[in-house]
């Protein structure tokens, strides 16, 4: 309550929170919530164009969530050494590199020269591209190529601890492994900012709000016991058994300031700015594959019946990279699959950024303006969980547009 | 039966079953096959032999790794972005070394921040604690502080699948 109050007092001088408490505290409002944005450093912001009939793409994606984290394990078939690189539930993209990092460790005292990889999603290119740069010689074994795959349905930020793990399911030790995962791809992505066609990139993300976020970011549903939980169940019931990780990470990752009063270009009570990593798919797609191709790799198109199918292959150590698919390949009924939707608008260069409103998401990206229901049901990190229907739900589609478009419809952009 | 090494530190929860595995796959028996004769070698004769060292030169070794050398190379072994491991690659980039480049390397260049500040005999110990943390099993002999005795041994990978049978009939290895 007395945080409610300390932030609403830092935004008075805006004429939206008119009204409420003095100007006075700011500085120690700033301390509760995070820095406030110094003033002017808000540029003139173009309205995006989000509206229903802009909708050229609806794309459904099943996270592969695991609820003891993803499987990094080593496991001998017929005369094959098995790597299991799969289960990154909401935070493939983010966690790739470091995930890749931790298998090619894995396999690399076994000292073939030749692997293979199966899987040509965001862990299997990754993972290939790691064991290259440890000096192995890579063939990749998949059913599809990249953009047919279920990486390309995501939305493509940095969301490192998104269903990643439950705490009740997870080892005591994935919290380290997590922060060394997490830690080593957000450097292994830096590489990747500045090249031509900005595979990967920042955007700036307004957090907007009209109601205190304070509250909005820490109050948590109180669990309905009646439900149970992962452990009665099989299925997590409540968004408080979701492991949550960021604060391992919080030194070197952007955080959100305050734009206080007249900076707030929006027209909602509150509103925060965070630099968040983006993955363009298309450009960042060709950097990945032309990296592999220009070390040598070789991809063969083939899908895989059973386990055992792995013995036809040449080499002896193989990387088994195919994300929910290990679900019925690998019977791992662990896999539990968390639905997620993105819409796709027509790329708007000159609306460079993302914005975070009222459960949905927006995001300016090179091959196009994405649009993600993120949690419009108030469920929270539940929100299609145990879901695999992959069809498109054009309401739910069209339920996040009209977030934005409601939003744009009241902006009233700042001129000179 | 011992078990094959890279199970034993890594896949500890599937233990039973990936010991059965091997055992049924003669993994762990053709392993020691793979060390007497390493694909890899640069091997001068005599023919280099396994290094041998203590559990008190392993133990000794972890205390001085904890102090000097995990500040970068992690309490693990595990490495980051801009630090090698000192586990999995670094098996890949010394296997079949003689030891005594690796303690010449360790002597002159470690700890980074205090080149050659090391006693030998730490050195020596932290080659211990780093033989064992990679799968090679202790024995009753010490590992010598001693140049041209080091120079008879590798650095064993000890997780190396066994060499490539001859071609087996329908199931020719791709040639590249
Ligand atoms: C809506 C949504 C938004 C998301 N947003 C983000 C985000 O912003 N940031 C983030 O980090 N993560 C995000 N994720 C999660 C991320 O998309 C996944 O964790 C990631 O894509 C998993 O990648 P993968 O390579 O393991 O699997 P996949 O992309 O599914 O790739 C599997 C590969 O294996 C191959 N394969 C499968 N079965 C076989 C077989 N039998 N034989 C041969 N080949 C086979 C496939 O053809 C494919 O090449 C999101 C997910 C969803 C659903």
């Amino acid at each position: 309550m007395k945080r409610r109050n300390l932030f609403a007092a830092s935004l008075a001088a805006g004429a939206l929170a008119a009204g409420r408490k003095s100007w006075a505290s700011v500085p120690e409002a700033a301390q509760a919530m995070g820095r406030t944005a110094p003033p002017g450093t808000v540029p003139a912001l173009t309205p995006a164009r989000v509206h229903a009939d802009q909708i050229m793409d609806i794309k459904v994606c099943l996270r592969p969530f695991r609820p003891a984290g993803p499987r990094l394990e080593i496991e001998p078939v017929a005369d094959k050494i098995v790597v299991h690189n799969y289960g990154h539930g909401g935070s493939g993209w983010s966690l790739s590199w470091g995930s890749a990092a931790m298998a090619v460790e894995r396999a690399a005292p076994l000292m073939e020269k030749h692997v293979a990889v199966i899987g040509c999603g965001i862990i299997g290119l990754t993972t290939a591209i790691t064991a290259q740069r440890a000096g192995m010689n890579v063939t990749i074994y998949a059913r599809d190529m990249l953009p047919h795959t279920r990486s390309v349905r995501a939305n493509g930020s940095w969301t490192p601890d998104s269903r990643i793990a439950l705490i009740t399911a997870a080892t005591p030790d994935f919290a380290a492994t997590w922060e060394r995962m997490a830690r080593y791809s957000w450097q292994t992505y830096r590489e990747y900012l500045g090249l031509p066609g900005n595979p990967v990139d920042f955007r700036d993300n307004y957090l907007l709000s009209d109601t205190p976020p304070d509250e909005a970011d820490h109050t948590e549903p109180a669990p309905d016991i009646s439900k149970g939980s992962y452990a009665s169940t099989g299925v997590p019931q409540s968004e408080a058994e979701f492991a949550k990780y960021a604060d391992r990470i919080k030194d070197i990752i952007p955080a959100a300031e305050l734009l206080a009063g007249a900076d707030n270009p929006f027209p909602v009570a509150y509103a925060r700015r965070k630099p968040i990593m983006i993955y363009n798919f298309g450009a960042f797609g060709h950097a990945l594959l032309s990296d592999f191709y220009q070390a040598g790799g070789r991809i063969e198109i083939r899908e895989f019946h059973s386990p055992s199918e792995v013995a036809d292959l040449p080499e002896r150590v193989v990387f088994n990279c195919t994300g929910y698919a290990a679900r019925d390949l690998w019977g791992d009924k662990s896999l539990i699959p968390v639905r997620g939707q993105t819409a796709w608008l027509p790329p708007q260069p000159a609306a460079n950024y993302g914005v975070r409103y009222k459960g949905a998401a927006m995001l300016s990206k090179s091959d196009g303006l994405m649009v993600q229901g993120v949690n419009l049901s108030g469920l929270g990190e539940l929100e299609g969980v145990g879901n695999s229907m992959e069809q498109p739900n054009r309401a739910e589609a069209e339920q996040a547009v009209a977030v934005f478009e409601d939003l744009f419809s009241r902006f009233r952009p700042r001129r000179g | 039966m011992a078990q094959h090494p890279i199970f034993a530190k890594q896949a500890q929860k599937a233990r039973g079953f990936c010991t059965a595995l091997l055992a049924a796959t003669g993994l762990v028996a053709t392993a020691h096959a793979a060390l007497a004769a390493p694909r890899h070698a640069p091997a001068a004769p005599p023919a280099p032999a396994a290094p041998s060292f203590t559990a008190e030169q392993a133990d000794h070794g972890a205390q001085i790794y904890a102090g000097t050398c995990a500040m970068c190379h992690g309490a693990a072994l595990e490495g980051a972005h801009d630090m090698p491991p000192l586990r999995g690659l670094f098996v890949a980039r010394w296997a079949n070394t003689s030891l005594n480049k690796l303690y010449a390397y360790i002597t002159h260049a470690m700890p980074l921040m205090a080149p050659g500040t090391l006693p030998p005999q730490d050195n020596i110990d932290v080659i211990a604690f780093l033989l064992r943390e990679n799968g090679t099993e202790p024995g009753h002999t010490p590992l010598p502080a001693d140049e041209n005795r080091l120079a008879q041994m590798v650095f064993p990978a000890p997780n190396a699948l066994p060499p490539v049978k001859a071609a087996q009939p329908g199931k020719a290895p791709r040639t590249r």
